[in-house]
């Protein structure tokens, strides 16, 4: 007998992928990058890195501390801005292997519209991710992600300058993620972004002063992971749109915790600097899991662990 | 520099030989002949930790010769001691070569080499280069003191002439390497150096005030090591052949630009930094 592969294609609006993995923006390039050390081939589509209206210099440095768990970074959207970067740098991106998904960020509603209807218009990008929550920006980066009627205002102002799969990226640096969401949803999102980084920071006790020029900076890698596994198990409660789920990802193991909190599909960034082979690797596993449980496809899996917010463990015992 | 066109990939290496040359510096020699074939002087690898914890490790590769590579580092973290625990026989996966290294282009007939603790990693490929083409190579090697001083009967036996010193005065001039870059009267045709960044610093200074540039190698935090993140940058002289294309007008028509370590560097021109 011969049973078909269990199939790991997802679709975001109208983005068909032929895998549920993303690589996060700001963490590879525009593939090319690691062209030599992955399979592009193998991999969902790449989020290329945030590009805003005017040219950015990005922050001081130090840019990048390690830390025990996980990354902190403070690039500060370092970008030519987006005439440069549709004129001189998307038409070098014409035959990557994979879907790529334009990053937006912006300063003003007006930058967002702009930016995202320029992009937008370019033939290899497939998608566009609005990134209202980048913490390194001082800020006003960040402001949209934390604002309810913000986010509606930028959301529908980007959803009028493209019918090209709009992704909204929330941030976890709120109180309610899930009321983002749902403005996010009702202003034409076709998906969320769920998370971006967690702000941070870290001091040198030799100095005494902050380890990142930019003094603070956006926590990703393991560290975060059960903030986003968690972040997802809300948001997916509250949205009817697909999420792709991100923070931490690793193995195929804590890509399933996201699937099951309810992602359809995910993002891996920081884990591309311990091994470029892992989302490769990813790929393999899911399929095999899925496999394993004679499951058709991965659509099969998303959200089967999401039982409820309050009240699903009264019985059991608290956290602490 | 000129960008290098290697052959970078991920290779799967087997540890041949591990010696600790000096407490908490440890040589780690590879069974790597396709990465020892793409290797040029001055390029580095990304060592992927063997228990999958943590970022990979930016490494200079120290010898590159045959079937061998070797890595040549200090113990300073829980990464570095991960990689120190690997014995002859154990796995360890490279990223690389990568990064564009030193231009050894020009033939010169006197080459300066100034390398501080680690940096000496960095400097021993272009060492043997520079003596095979017929270069009359000195290293000024510098570390905390003499047992830090590691190898350095190497670079004697490659053909080097040394000159030592040592922050405690246990070998070599007591003090800092780079006055012993300074006392000379007649500066090399070329001038290449790694280690810490006050030590590059100093040597980029000198060479100024006498009127020639120093190719530096230098070192910085990485995250993906190959371009990706923008992470590791240094900020460049806009005129600068190794300066990412940027438009003129970003903050406020600012002459200089952060280039990435990993991908424009690690080496750059003396003259052309502007940290
Ligand atoms: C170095 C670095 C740069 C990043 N740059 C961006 C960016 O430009 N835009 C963005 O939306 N997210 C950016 N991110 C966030 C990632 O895309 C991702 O959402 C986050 O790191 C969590 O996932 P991870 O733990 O798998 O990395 C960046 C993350 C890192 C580590
Ligand atoms: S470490 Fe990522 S660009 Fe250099």
């Amino acid at each position: 007998m011969i049973t078909a592969q269990p199939s790991l294609e997802v679709k975001l609006g109208k983005l068909q992928l032929a895998y549920p993995t993303l690589m996060g923006s700001g963490c590879y390039g525009s593939g090319d990058e690691f062209a030599p050390f992955a399979d592009l081939t193998k991999i969902g589509a790449v989020v290329l890195k945030s590009v805003t209206r005017r040219p950015r210099l990005g922050n001081p440095t130090p840019r990048l501390v390690h830390t025990p768990a996980g990354l902190l970074n403070a690039i500060g959207l370092q970008n030519p801005g987006i005439d440069w970067y549709v004129e001189r740098e998307v038409p070098k991106y014409a035959d990557r292997p994979c879907p790529l998904i334009g990053s937006v960020a912006g300063f003003s509603i007006d930058d967002y519209a702009y930016v995202c209807e320029q992009l937008a218009k370019c033939a290899p990008i497939a998608a566009i991710e609005l990134n209202i929550s980048c913490p390194n920006v001082g800020s006003e980066g960040e402001t949209f992600a934390c604002d309810p009627d913000l986010t509606a205002r930028v959301v529908r102002a980007a959803r009028a300058t493209t019918d090209k799969t709009l992704i909204v990226k929330l941030s976890p640096n709120v109180t309610d993620i899930a009321s983002i969401a749902r403005e996010a949803e009702a202003a034409g999102a076709d998906a969320l972004a769920v998370i971006n980084t967690v702000r941070g920071m870290s001091v040198d006790v030799e100095t005494w002063r902050p380890r990142l020029g930019n003094v603070t900076g956006g926590l990703s890698g393991p560290a975060i992971r059960p903030i986003a596994v968690l972040a997802v198990y809300e948001v997916a409660r509250a949205v009817s749109i697909p999420i792709v789920g991100q923070g931490g990802i690793e193995t195929a193991t804590d890509a399933l915790e996201f699937f099951l909190a309810g992602a359809t599909a995910v993002s891996i960034g920081t884990a591309n600097f311990t091994d470029p082979r892992i989302p490769e690797r990813i790929v393999a596993e899911l399929q095999a899991y899925l496999g394993r449980r004679g499951l058709a496809a991965i659509g099969d899996i998303v959200g089967k662990a999401n039982v409820g917010i309050v009240g699903a463990y009264q019985h059991g015992g608290d956290e602490g | 520099m000129p960008t290098i066109d290697c052959d970078s990939r991920v290779h799967e290496t087997r540890v041949t030989d591990r010696s600790e040359l000096a407490p908490g510096v440890i040589l780690l020699g590879l069974n790597a002949p396709e990465l020892a074939r793409a290797t040029r002087a001055g390029q580095y690898v990304m060592a992927i930790p063997p228990t999958g914890e943590a970022a990979a490790t930016a490494l200079g590769i120290y010898e590159a010769q045959g079937e061998r590579a070797s890595l040549l580092f200090f113990l300073t973290g829980k990464r570095t001691r991960e990689l120190g625990e690997l014995r002859p026989g154990d796995m360890l996966a490279l990223t690389g070569p990568l990064g564009n290294g030193f231009d050894l282009s020009s033939k010169p007939r006197h080459a300066v080499i100034v390398a501080g603790g680690v940096g000496i990693a960095s400097v021993l490929l272009a060492a043997q280069r520079l003596v095979a083409d017929g270069t009359r190579v000195e290293l000024l090697y510098g570390a905390r003191n003499e047992a830090l001083l590691v190898d350095a009967q190497r670079f004697a036996e490659a053909g080097c002439e040394l000159a030592l010193a040592t922050d405690d005065g246990s070998a070599g001039h007591h003090g800092l390497i780079t006055a012993l870059l300074e006392r000379r009267s007649e500066m090399p045709d070329l001038i290449l150096a790694c280690g810490p960044s006050p030590m590059l610093r100093a040597v980029g200074r000198i060479a100024a005030d006498r009127g020639v540039r120093a190719q530096l190698s230098l070192e910085e935090t990485f995250a993906c090591g190959v371009g990706g993140c923008w992470g590791c940058v240094v900020p460049l002289a806009r005129t600068s052949a190794q300066a990412p294309g940027f438009p003129l007008e970003s903050q406020g028509g600012s002459d200089v630009v952060y280039a990435r370590i990993c991908k424009e560097g690690p080496v750059f021109f003396s003259d052309e930094l502007k940290w």
